[in-house]
């Protein structure tokens, strides 16, 4: 921590009650600061079993019946025409259309303790199926990718809402100061953009730091204006002490302040989070076998297993939700497989071991305990070919996504799709229940977790959502 | 079992009585019972819903009677009684509720009740009286202050008369008397400057203004630097702005697909020119809501009004939704949420899935103004896959518009000799057919031009053949489908699309009197799919070989294809190959070039002539400007009630109206076929109207002062705040009325008030002489901390675009142009395409114009308003948030903006002939913060800029020390606020 030479110990103790927090916050110090920064960290509504996030989000909507959804009927049925309740088809003229049941393209076995049914496009998640909680019976809403990610991430297709890490953000704070509490990584620009990080009508300070975007490689990934270039760290030193000269001259005019008083704090805040934050996307801390662990340096997986590397290092640090994203800025973002269903392996070759290596870090790390990681896309696909061709459209009526941590019950599968994998039948989950769950896990209840705006209380669930108690531990 | 049973000894409950429930059964029935129906059983059991299996279980008769499985409960009998059944989760083919069972305890309470004899005291009646009684009664809220019309009142009489400058200062001194409270000391005149510049037009008095002003001591300077300020047409650009933010204004749709707006500027225009010229406020709301149907008298008039309208369109519209019934009343919806916040300050959006829980707004009051803008077109159409606004053209004057209709005739006669070529050209072409296909003629996939996914690259579905018989074919071969198996078989075509663009997409296929005539071939582009029917007995048109599907958008890498499928088709379906050729490429690149006879030929260069001549015409005048707008539907009619908001959920239908409890004398009737739009304006615009001048008013106030006299500027309902000052409201309501809604008049007169001009902190103002002298006064700041009673004025923080403006004056960058387009690269791109997104995605904000021309990009925004609270701009916002976090002081530090400006601003201060350091350090400090340094901050000033740079040489190390000075003068707590 920076303290400088021509300020006497007496005088930054001054300083600090008048709100500079020139030395390290510590008793009434950092009460005091707590209560000024919205960011400090809150108790939740009740003992959490978990305290932070880390959602993958598989843009553009994996194929559930590729992978996590075993379904015999479709290799028995392949190729047979029949009819379904397609729900593009449905959206647009109120009908149904009559469609060719395609078999998975992935073999089925099963894995793990649990003996869980996972399919060979995820090799190495396959091999931590007893780690996570798979949902297999999800359902949302939107049949658009733009719809439906913003649904998964605000729970509305086109209200104005609130990101579900900025609600966490708002009901937990952050349990270091120094770092934003909800980060986005390599967020895309597209399907709803910055609202799926976005605060809506919460206070702004609840928005999510986007580091690093969709395109973008993560090697070029950073928190925003944590430098300036054009001075050495002497000269910034040199010219932060004049930003402190001047404004206790200032302060001078109008003394005990509050609003100044915050302008103040928030610069040395900001200051700390300059000499702190960038260390936390430094990886030259990190094992060979750490990295090698995500797949980095390996070109297949080194983009995203560095996503995943940074995920594990903001979390570490106290950052309370992050968002990774296997995204791009297009239309049809990665996982959307109209036509050409194998494509889906690239994708997954990019991102399984990363995953993989993710749940191993965070476990041998005591980690998983209290994160959750949640895995998924937007909706599911079709288990028949979209217009008869080689591809699959969306499905949002049933799908299956995956948790792990946090309290989520470990090497479970929960829920269960129809015959075909087309619609969710059995213990139903709605997109808003796992929003509710997630909450619940981390403390919140989320019919408590309100925000008053336009007269009325808001929450991330609406009037819906219930805890599904069954998948937890 | 046991939780029932503890209710029912806690209430002492016997046996049903004969005679009918009693008061402990009914209240075991309302306390366990009724919630648990209404949480697991309503949403599929009720009248508000689609009653399933026919069953209603929200009034007694619903069970009683029964639904398609006869009385689902008997009273005392659970083994009779289907819900007991359901509930239990035993029955294989009876469980309830779907989705999950209840616990086991709530099983129990169920069972309890129906042994009980179902004590159940629900029937229709009191379901409709229930619901009659959702929020306040109409009755009732015509008491509320904000229904009731403003009252005008005589200014108050006050103890200390010699203070008040006008009745403003009247209301507000006599209630600070009543607590025995006096106001401050008015503001320094420096400071006082300093707050109109801003507050009138946004930027900082320049040093020259304020030593004008000071010097000025006649007793009218500052009524004339305020004159002066309304006069600027800088002012409409300051409450242009505060307008833009309540209009939720933008220039891309964001939501799920952003869409660029880009001819949104032009009611940023409409807007800022309308403060300037103080449109009357009633004409204001009327043009931006029915402008299109506004009378005029010149073109000017006309164009404005037109634009005006896109206050409709501007929304986050989805426009990506799949249900276009569902879009279509998402906008309507979002209209009303904006109009109802920025006109009357209600949250109207409330009623529409019900009744509004807390105002007097029933669902059927919603519903009736929705059958309004239900009436009205906003979107292109319900059809497309990626749906649109409407453009509307808009006329010219005289001479021009005269000039401008002989041009597009001009235009529109020479596009139909062009196609009258394109025909005869292809006429030709398919003439010399026979002679490009001869048997043994193929192409190598490598001789044409463009993408080409020959047939052995197609991914097959079904059963296809290959065959050379017809020896003309691109590659080795073609693949038809052996006339079976119809239904079940396709192709799919996948092109590697290297970069983003449109392509004419073209199929080969091999034409013969066997194909079928109806081979339905599929093209998924970036906006949808789109299915073109092809006749194969015909020869293909493009050099015998070739026929095209249309041209289509892809993105790069993206997910495009064409799927040939035979589906519904009698014949062979056959395909050889999917050609995609830039957009551009086509006409020098049809295959039939090289082989085309000399007519042909001739007819090809007729074409080419005629395009060549178009280009030359297109050229020579530009294309007549549209603006964003609505229109009357193409079917007039009242709306449906939708129940829970959903489309497919209608109730009754309700006449198109207003508002009922803010409609105060007669509400103008709408004729049966027209929307209603002019009588909605007319109705939100009348005086009689409780809600708008008053909401107006409030707004004035609170971009002067802040803080409205009620603070949720955008809620006026019973959920919002009550007014501090009501009846000072009301003035100004009347006041505006009065004064032909002058919103101008209405600034002026409260800029004037001493209210306005009072020293905004409180120490030193209580200090000062003039207070002191009235020592019997108590200090206000500890009885009202909040400055309710407005004792001062509001010490405020520069909002985002003050900030930017004030950096760019101060560095000498700012560009004072007026209005037009700000966007680089939009104007001529479809606002519907990936090259129109990504003018948004990679836009670089370089320009240096005033911040209200800043591109408002819903999906990619400035960094700098991002910062400092500009806010959401999806939803109306009359009130900004005001924060101080971290990141604005990271961005103060690090940006790149701020040091390049700070550089400049060095620059500047350096090359200022004649100045010693201390008299930059003296410029600077007025620049920034409009005053003098004080000694000390002089000397601390001096003592950084004078001290050697650590790096570089001796000027440019000067420089250097100076920029850094400059940055931190923006950095430094004082450049926050406005005093």
């Amino acid at each position: 921590m920076f303290t400088s030479s021509a300020i006497t110990r007496r005088s930054a103790l001054k300083k600090t009650a008048c709100g500079f927090g020139y030395l390290a916050l510590a008793g009434l110090a950092a009460q005091r600061a707590a209560a000024a920064n919205p960011l400090a960290s809150r108790a939740p509504h009740f003992q959490p079993r978990a305290k932070r996030v880390i959602f993958l989000f598989m843009a553009g909507g994996v194929s559930h019946v590729d992978s996590y959804d075993y379904k015999p009927r479709l290799y028995k049925d392949d190729g047979k025409m029949m009819d379904f309740a397609d729900q593009r088809n449905i959206a647009k003229t109120g009908m149904g259309s009559t469609s060719r049941v395609m078999k998975p393209l992935w073999d089925f076995k099963q894995r793990g303790q649990n003996g869980a049914w996972v399919s060979d496009l995820f090799p190495h998640m396959a091999q931590h199926t007893d780690d996570y909680c798979v949902v297999r019976s999800l359902t949302t809403e939107g049949v658009a990718h733009g719809p439906a990610t913003l649904f998964l991430h605000t729970g509305s297709t086109n209200f104005i809402r609130p990101s579900m890490g900025s609600w966490v953000s708002y009901g937990l704070g952050t349990e270091n100061e120094n770092l934003p509490s909800f980060v986005s990584l390599s967020p895309s620009m597209g399907n709803g953009g910055p609202r799926n990080y976005g605060t809506a009508f919460l206070p702004p300070v609840f928005q999510g730091t986007p580091v690093g975007r969709a395109g973008q490689p993560a090697t070029e990934a950073t928190i925003r204006n944590l430098g300036n270039a054009s001075l050495s760290e002497k000269e910034q030193r040199k010219q932060f002490e004049l930003l402190r000269a001047m404004n206790d001259e200032q302060l001078k005019r109008t003394p005990g302040d509050a609003e100044f008083e915050a302008v103040i704090n928030s610069y040395e805040l900001a200051w700390r989070m300059q000499h702190n934050a960038p260390e936390v996307l430094d990886f030259s801390k990190e094992s060979p076998a750490t990295l090698a662990l995500y797949g980095i340096n390996d070109k297949v997986t080194d983009n995203f297993g560095r996503q995943c590397l940074m995920a594990r290092r903001l979390c570490e640090s106290g950052v309370r939700y992050v968002q990774v994203s296997y995204s791009d800025n297009s239309n049809n973002p990665a996982w959307d497989q109209h036509s050409n269903m194998p494509k889906h392996k690239e994708h997954a070759a990019a991102v399984d071991k990363p995953i993989a290596g993710l749940l191993t870090d965070l476990k041998q790390r005591g980690l998983l305990e209290d994160t959750i990681v949640w895995w998924g896309g937007e909706f599911g696909r079709t288990p028949y070919a979209e217009k008869n061709g080689t591809g699959r459209d969306h499905n949002p009526v049933g799908f299956s996504q995956w948790i792990a941590g946090g309290g989520f019950k470990p090497g479970f599968v929960y829920g269960a799709t129809d015959e075909f994998g087309h619609f969710a039948v059995e213990n139903k989950v709605h997109m808003h229940d796992l929003h509710a769950t997630i909450l619940h896990q981390l403390g919140l209840n989320h019919e408590k977790l309100t925000f008053r705006y336009d007269g009325r209380d808001f929450r991330l669930t609406d009037v819906h959502g219930h805890v599904v108690k069954d998948v937890l531990a | 079992m046991l939780v029932a049973g503890l209710w029912l000894a806690a209430f002492g409950f016997s046996r049903a009585s004969a005679a009918g429930p009693d008061a402990a059964a009914l209240e075991f029935f309302e306390k366990k019972v009724r919630p648990l129906l209404a949480e697991y059983c309503y949403e599929c059991h009720s009248a508000d819903t689609k009653t399933k299996g026919e069953l209603r279980l929200d009034v007694r008769d619903g069970w009683a009677k029964g639904g398609e499985s006869g009385p689902a409960i008997t009273p005392g009998d659970l083994e009779k009684s289907l819900v007991i059944k359901a509930v239990r989760y035993t029955d294989r083919d009876l469980k309830m509720p779907p989705k999950q069972p209840l616990a086991p305890e709530e099983v129990a309470v169920l069972e309890q009740w129906v042994k009980l004899g179902a004590p159940d005291p629900r029937t229709e009646a009191t379901l409709a009286a229930a619901k009659k009684q959702h929020g306040m009664s109409i009755e009732e809220g015509r008491k509320f202050w904000s229904f009731r019309p403003p009252q005008k009142n005589a200014p108050p009489a006050v103890k200390d008369s010699s203070w008040p400058h006008g009745e403003i200062d009247r209301f507000v001194l006599a209630k600070l008397e009543e607590k025995n409270l006096h106001p401050v000391a008015d503001a320094e005149r420096a400071t006082l400057l300093r707050r109109a510049y801003y507050d009138l037009i946004g930027l900082p008095p320049t040093p020259e203004q304020t030593d004008a002003f000071l010097a000025d001591k006649r007793p009218d300077a500052f009524t004339r630097v305020v004159d002066e300020l309304l006069a600027s047409p800088h002012f409409g650009e300051r409450w242009g702005r505060h307008w833009l933010d309540v209009t939720r204004f933008a220039e891309s749709s964001g939501g799920g697909r952003t869409l660029l707006f880009k001819d949104a500027w032009r009611f940023r225009d409409y807007v800022i020119e309308s403060f300037n010229r103080d449109t009357p406020f009633d004409q204001f709301i009327a043009e931006q809501i029915a402008g299109d149907l506004l009378p005029h008298t010149s073109a000017e008039q006309r164009r404005r009004q037109l634009t005006a309208t896109a206050f409709l369109s501007l929304g986050p519209t989805n426009y990506e939704e799949q249900d276009k019934g569902a879009l279509r009343m998402d906008v309507v919806d979002e209209q009303l949420d904006t109009l109802g916040k920025a006109f009357l300050g209600l949250t109207i959006g409330c009623a529409r899935c019900h009744d509004h829980k807390f105002d007097p707004l029933p669902a059927k009051d919603y519903y009736a103004m929705a059958g309004i803008l239900r009436s009205t077109r906003t979107l292109f159409n319900y059809t497309d896959n990626v749906a649109r606004w409407i453009d509307a053209p808009l006329p010219m004057d005289g001479e021009k518009e005269v000039a401008l209709q002989a041009h597009e005739a001009q235009v529109a006669a020479l596009k139909a000799k062009i196609d009258a070529a394109k025909a005869e050209a292809k006429k030709m072409l398919a003439g010399v057919a026979d002679e490009t296909t001869r048997p043994g003629k193929r192409v190598a996939v490598a001789e044409l031009p463009g993408i080409v996914v020959d047939d052995t690259e197609a991914k097959a579905v079904g059963a296809w053949t290959h065959s050379i018989f017809s020896r003309s074919f691109v590659g080795e071969g073609y693949l038809h489908d052996a006339n079976d198996a119809k239904g079940e078989k396709t192709l799919t075509f996948v092109p590697k699309i290297a970069k983003a663009g449109r392509y004419e997409v073209r199929l080969a296929y091999v034409p013969s009197t066997n194909r079928t005539t109806n081979a339905p071939v599929t093209v998924f582009h970036a906006d949808g799919e789109d299915t073109v029917t092809v006749d194969e007995t015909e020869t293909p048109p493009i050099g015998g070989r070739f026929v095209s599907l249309g041209k289509f958008r892809f993105e790069k890498d993206g997910a495009g294809f064409v799927l040939v499928s035979n589906t519904g088709t009698k014949g062979i379906v056959n395909a050889d190959a999917v050609q995609f050729i830039p957009e551009g490429e086509v006409a020098t690149s049809d295959t039939a070039s090289k082989t085309e006879s000399k007519e042909a030929r001739a007819a090809n260069s007729k074409v080419k002539s005629l395009e060549a001549e178009m280009k030359k015409l297109a050229a020579a005048a530009p294309p007549r400007a549209v603006a964003m707008a609505v229109r009357e539907e193409d079917e007039i009619g009242d709306t449906k009630i939708h129940i829970r908001g959903s489309i497919r959920n209608l109730g009754e239908k309700v006449p198109r109206g207003f508002i009922t409890v803010a409609s105060i004398g007669k509400a103008p009737a709408i004729p049966e076929k027209e929307s209603g739009r002019r009588e909605l304006a007319a109705w939100i615009g009348s005086p009689e109207n409780p809600l708008t001048a008053r909401v107006m008013a409030n707004r004035v106030w609170h971009w002067l002062f802040g803080v409205g006299l009620v603070r949720t500027t955008d809620n006026f309902g019973t959920t919002g705040e009550a007014p501090s000052h009501p009846e000072l409201l009301d003035h100004l309501a009347v006041r505006l009325v009065e004064h032909g809604w002058s919103v101008k008049k209405l600034v002026r007169e409260v800029v004037l008030s001493r209210t306005y001009q009072l020293d905004s902190n409180a120490e030193r103002g209580t200090q000062s002489a003039e207070t002191v002298s009235r020592s019997e006064f108590r200090v206000p700041s500890s009885i009202d901390p909040e400055n309710r009673l407005l004792w001062r004025q509001n010490r405020r923080r520069l909002d985002a675009e003050s900030i930017r403006d004030t950096v760019l004056s101060v560095s000498g960058e700012l560009k004072l142009d007026f209005g037009g387009p700000n966007m680089r690269g939009a104007g001529a791109i479809d606002a519907n395409t990936t090259a129109a997104q990504n003018t948004e995605y990679t836009y670089v904000y370089a320009d240096t114009r005033r911040s209200v021309y800043t591109p408002a990009f819903r999906n990619k925004r400035l960094e700098l308003f991002d910062a400092f609270d500009f806010g959401d701009i999806n939803a109306p916002m009359g009130r900004r948030n005001e924060s101080t976090v971290a990141p604005q002081a990271l961005f103060m530090l690090n940006h790149p903006f701020v040091i390049e400006q700070s550089g400049k601003a060095a620059e500047r201060a350096l090359g200022l002939p004649g100045k010693d350091d201390a008299a930059r350090v003296d410029r600077a400090y007025r620049l920034t913060l409009g005053r003098w340094p004080t000694d000390a901050e002089r000397q601390v000033a001096l003592n950084f800029v004078q001290s050697p740079a650590s790096e570089g040489a001796a000027d440019a190390g000067r420089q250097k020390m100076w920029a850094q000075f400059y940055q931190m003068l923006f950095a430094s707590v004082d450049f926050r606020f406005l005093n």
